[in-house]
């Protein structure tokens, strides 16, 4: 729930009725007004989020390998025998713990979202979007992998289904940037408050 | 004054410095809280699964090798249970014949020897079927050698099971005709040994000590209460 509610606060502001949900909080945080402001802040929280929950199952994965008990379960929610299962809590080619690769991909999405969101008129910004929205892209592919795997395990790892979902919710933030920058109303950020 | 200003260039290196910033600072803590280990087959590794059914003595029922582990115990416990895996084949000449061994081992260190003042070393058989013209094996074959079975019908080697050296062994076998646990552990041949402590880190293996016998082993490695 921890790492679940800034993901879902993500979605909502990716999505366009974010600017519904944002309102209360636009005096404090004046970019909230505009869509592209919403955006990259749904997508640096997602962001956040995605590394900060990758990083708790690699926690969870080295724990498990010391011999302790995280999560552990006879539900089918049972994060320790999703990430203490040594055949799929690596990855099949370099062997890396799925929670680092996840940490260090959402690293990557982290700095293309916060360094654009800084300078969004600059002439790298759109291979960043572009950049971010082909990664995310990719990471569909990786969720499939690690749902098969979840299958064949016939238990869900709630720590790496946050994880997955920050992943799709920083595609559709970063698709939406990138579909942005390619139109006029990429600059004029106050044509986009009185939308 | 002259000012040279790069805006090419200073946002993109801030940002990539907090956010560096922010990922060691994950990974330091993670360092800084664990102590990961690998899981392996060699020595001071975690051992990989073990799983499928055995023969109790009685009927074939799911198996899994986590079932002994106690992460609670601690080095020096003369009450955590230790175990003793042996990859074999029930056609290999050297498996038969060190199932006499074997089975002398099991008695001496499995709890029923009242000489024996050590902690409880449980004896498993993981029975594989190599692919090595005239090894074909079977569940049947499997119980008949176990059970030292005479005139069963079932060839162990070139020779009856029943025939081979030692007593009926009353420890569990685990089928692994289908080698799946013999890749997991990456065993190269039969028979295969390893001695595994009660928290299910491996504490010696005969690939990476060749010539020496796992009697040897348990006597040197398993703690004692005389000692």
């Amino acid at each position: 729930m921890f790492y679940l509610l800034p993901t879902l606060a993500g979605l909502l502001l990716v999505l366009p009725i974010g600017r519904s949900l944002s309102g209360p909080f636009e005096s404090t945080f004046p970019s909230l007004k505009s869509v592209r402001g919403r955006l990259f802040s749904g997508l640096i929280l997602t962001c956040v989020s995605g590394m900060a929950v990758s990083f708790q199952t690699l926690w969870i994965s080295s724990k498990i390998s010391e011999g302790g008990n995280f999560c552990a379960s006879n539900a089918i929610l049972s994060c320790d025998d999703v990430i203490g299962n040594a055949e799929y809590n690596v990855d099949p080619i370099l062997g890396i713990p799925w929670g680092g690769i996840g940490a260090a991909v959402f690293a990557i999405l982290l700095y293309l979202a916060y360094s654009s969101s800084k300078e969004p008129n600059a002439s790298w910004v759109a291979m960043h979007l572009k950049l971010g929205t082909l990664l995310t892209f990719g990471g569909f592919f990786i969720i499939a992998l690690l749902i098969y795997y979840e299958f064949q395990m016939e238990k869900i790892c709630q720590y790496c289904s946050t994880a997955h979902l920050a992943n799709i919710v920083a595609f559709i933030g970063f698709f939406r940037l990138m579909k942005m920058n390619e139109t006029k109303d990429w600059e004029n950020v106050w044509a986009q408050v009185d939308k | 004054m002259k000012y040279n200003y790069d805006e090419e260039a200073d946002v993109r290196t801030t940002a990539l410095i907090r956010v560096m910033a922010l990922f060691f600072v994950g990974i330091m803590i993670i360092a800084a809280t664990t102590s990961p280990i690998a899981t392996g087959t060699k020595s001071g590794e975690r051992a990989p699964t073990l799983e499928g059914k055995f023969y109790n003595g009685s009927a074939w029922t799911d198996f899994n090798l986590e079932s002994y582990w106690d992460s609670e115990w601690e080095e020096g416990d003369v009450n955590g249970q230790w175990v003793a895996i042996e990859f074999m084949d029930t056609d290999c000449p050297y498996c038969i014949q060190s199932a006499e061994q074997m089975g002398q081992n099991a008695y001496d260190f499995g709890g029923s020897n009242s000489e024996w003042d050590g902690a409880i070393v449980n004896f498993i058989a993981s029975v594989t079927e190599l692919d090595i013209q005239g090894h074909d094996s079977s569940r049947s074959e499997i119980i008949s050698f176990r059970n030292k079975i005479a005139d069963s019908g079932d060839d162990c080697g070139s020779s009856d099971c029943g025939s081979r050296p030692g007593s009926a062994h009353n420890f569990p076998y685990v089928d692994d005709l289908d080698q799946d646990n013999m890749k997991k552990w990456k065993v190269s041949g039969t028979p295969s040994y390893y001695l595994i402590q009660p928290d299910g880190i491996i504490a010696w293996s005969s690939a990476e000590h060749q010539g020496e016998e796992i009697r040897n082993a348990i006597l040197a490695l398993v703690p004692r209460e005389s000692v």
